[in-house]
């Protein structure tokens, strides 16, 4: 093959790579701080495609299009304080033992209300953003503006994640809780507010995802469905908890999609993602990155 | 005035009775001990303490205020703080960081001096516990004594510090950092008039520590008084020994 569609190839497996990888760390985000399974992230996602939908062809216009982002990031932030609150956060009151099933099922109820909500109001239908910006070359790679875009806003939206969490205070409160939550409560600060920021930034990036993504899969009520299971599969491929584990298994996820398209069948594409899971989870149970958990 | 009141106070997990109208009062700069055999309730009571658990029944007192209700972190920053027998750090953060990220994340004020000012203080209590050759390692990289004084180290940051309960203390530890943190907690008691409540299983560390002890039992205080006192008291030893059935065994 020549070497030039090769890394044509390669380039195309890492954007589609990094454009995963925003969505597995809001899931790795939420699991990390709050140690629970968040299973609605993927309307959370829909929502903020919806929100950059109706911002685009009602308020800001095509040309503003990038004022969605932190705007649908925004909305779903204090959507998710308020869930937090008021639906999660009484499992973390006394000393419930399992804590685990009642996130799942609230988190679960959550996906099926906002799914058929979305559904009541937008209607079956599938939307479409206008694009972004035109299409472009990235090296020798012709790339579409729209997946330029969500590689540009990817990386920016990861670089303030890692300014926020490693360079300020209240950032490293939040890894504190994450590495010990019971340390970060004794030692004087409120896991409660804690738990809703972390929820809140967890959902919130979800939204970014989708409202920068809104061109590239278009908008409808379940859009979030295969972000979310791309998602857990990189979550789980990564280590759970671990966001450079999933930011790295984002990228091998995307590269794997599109050498086994190119090299096998693209009819195959998402089973190739399966496989590498089911020999992950054979070979390192705990992800490529997780910890390894002491037994006895 | 005590410091801290304990009227009543019960700990049920479902069906197991814990803690069973527990009755105990401490006055200010006093080092209490909390001994009894293993599974008596005494972790279960520091963690009802410390605002982890919330009470079946019965009261807790601090300065005559029923701090109850009160979740862990406004404990804390009423001056109670809590250690643990398995050190609750941040692992993947520096020693520095640990000593910080506590006050900084909670305080409004970020200015240059304030964080100066905490670095100094920061400092000065490492030195004090003999951990300022290694503030800046990962806390994943000291050693199990270390840890155990990286967490009274990181207790000592805490503004208006007056109740230290500390759960064994020196379980695990090897003697040098034992005599440094019997060290520490004598030196706060005295200089600082910091009240101590010690679980621990070390007779000879709580012998030295405590004027007082209260010794536990199924989930109950059966005795009170100084180390000599309760050591000879029946019902402890039967409740260490097993009594006439441990006799009659051997």
């Amino acid at each position: 093959m020549d070497l030039i569609i090769l890394t044509q190839y390669v380039l195309s497996g890492l954007v589609i790579g990094v454009i995963y990888a925003l969505m597995a760390v809001s899931i790795t985000f939420v699991h990390g701080m709050m140690k629970v399974v968040n299973w609605s992230m993927g309307e959370y996602y829909m929502m903020g495609g919806y929100i950059q939908y109706l911002l685009i062809t009602m308020l800001i216009g095509p040309s503003l299009w990038f004022l969605g982002i932190p705007i649908a990031f925004a909305i779903i932030f204090m959507l998710g304080v308020v869930i937090q609150r008021y639906m999660l956060h009484p499992m973390f009151v006394g000393e419930s033992e399992r804590m685990d099933e009642y996130a799942t099922i609230v988190t679960i109820t959550l996906m099926i209300l906002f799914r058929n909500l979305a559904i009541i109001i937008g209607g079956p239908y599938q939307y479409s953003v206008p694009d972004y910006f035109p299409p472009t070359d990235l090296g020798p790679l012709p790339i579409s503006g729209n997946r330029f875009m969500a590689l540009i806003g990817t990386a920016l939206i990861l670089g303030i994640l890692y300014y926020v969490m490693k360079k300020t205070w209240p950032g490293r409160a939040l890894l504190g809780m994450s590495q010990n939550r019971i340390g970060i409560q004794t030692a004087g600060i409120n896991v409660r507010r804690l738990d809703e920021i972390a929820f809140g930034i967890g959902v919130g990036l979800a939204a970014a995802a989708g409202a920068l993504l809104a061109p590239v899969f278009l908008v409808w009520a379940e859009s979030g469905s295969v972000p979310t299971m791309k998602g857990f599969e990189i979550v789980v491929i990564g280590g759970l908890g671990s966001i450079p584990g999933s930011i790295i298994a984002a990228l091998l996820l995307g590269l794997i999609e599109s050498l086994g398209s190119v090299f096998i069948s693209s009819e195959y594409r998402d089973l190739f993602g399966f496989v590498f899971l089911i020999l992950i989870l054979i070979f390192r149970p705990n992800g490529l990155f997780g910890d390894r958990e002491r037994l006895a | 005035m005590s410091i801290l009141q304990v009227n009543n106070l019960a700990k049920h997990f479902g069906g197991l009775v814990a803690v069973k109208d527990l009755t105990l009062s401490i006055k200010p700069g006093e080092i209490r001990g909390l001994i009894g055999p293993n599974g008596c309730g005494k972790t279960t009571t520091m963690n009802m303490l410390a605002g982890l658990y919330k009470p079946t029944r019965g009261d807790v007192r601090y300065h005559g205020k029923s701090i109850v209700k009160l979740p862990p972190h406004i404990r804390t920053a009423q001056g109670i703080m809590r250690t643990f027998q398995i050190p609750k750090l941040f692992s993947e953060m520096t020693v520095e960081e640990n000593m910080m990220v506590p006050a900084l994340a909670t305080s409004t004020e970020k200015t240059p001096e304030f964080i100066e000012a905490l670095e100094n203080k920061a400092t000065e209590k490492l030195t004090f516990c003999k951990l300022d050759h290694v503030s800046h390692l990962l806390a994943k990289q000291l050693s199990g004594g270390q840890r155990m004084l990286l967490q009274i180290a990181r207790g000592l940051m805490v503004e208006g510090l007056e109740l230290f309960l500390m759960d064994e203390p020196f379980a695990g530890i090897n003697q040098v950092i034992k005599e440094t943190i019997m060290d520490a907690i004598m030196e706060m008691n005295d200089n600082q008039g910091i009240t101590f409540l010690i679980v621990s299983h070390e007779m000879s560390s709580v012998r030295r520590l405590c004027q007082t002890v209260c010794v536990m039992h199924e989930g109950s205080l059966i005795a009170e008084g100084s180390m000599t006192e309760v050591a000879n008291d029946p019902l402890v030893i039967e409740a260490y020994l097993g009594g006439q059935n441990a006799a009659s065994d051997s």
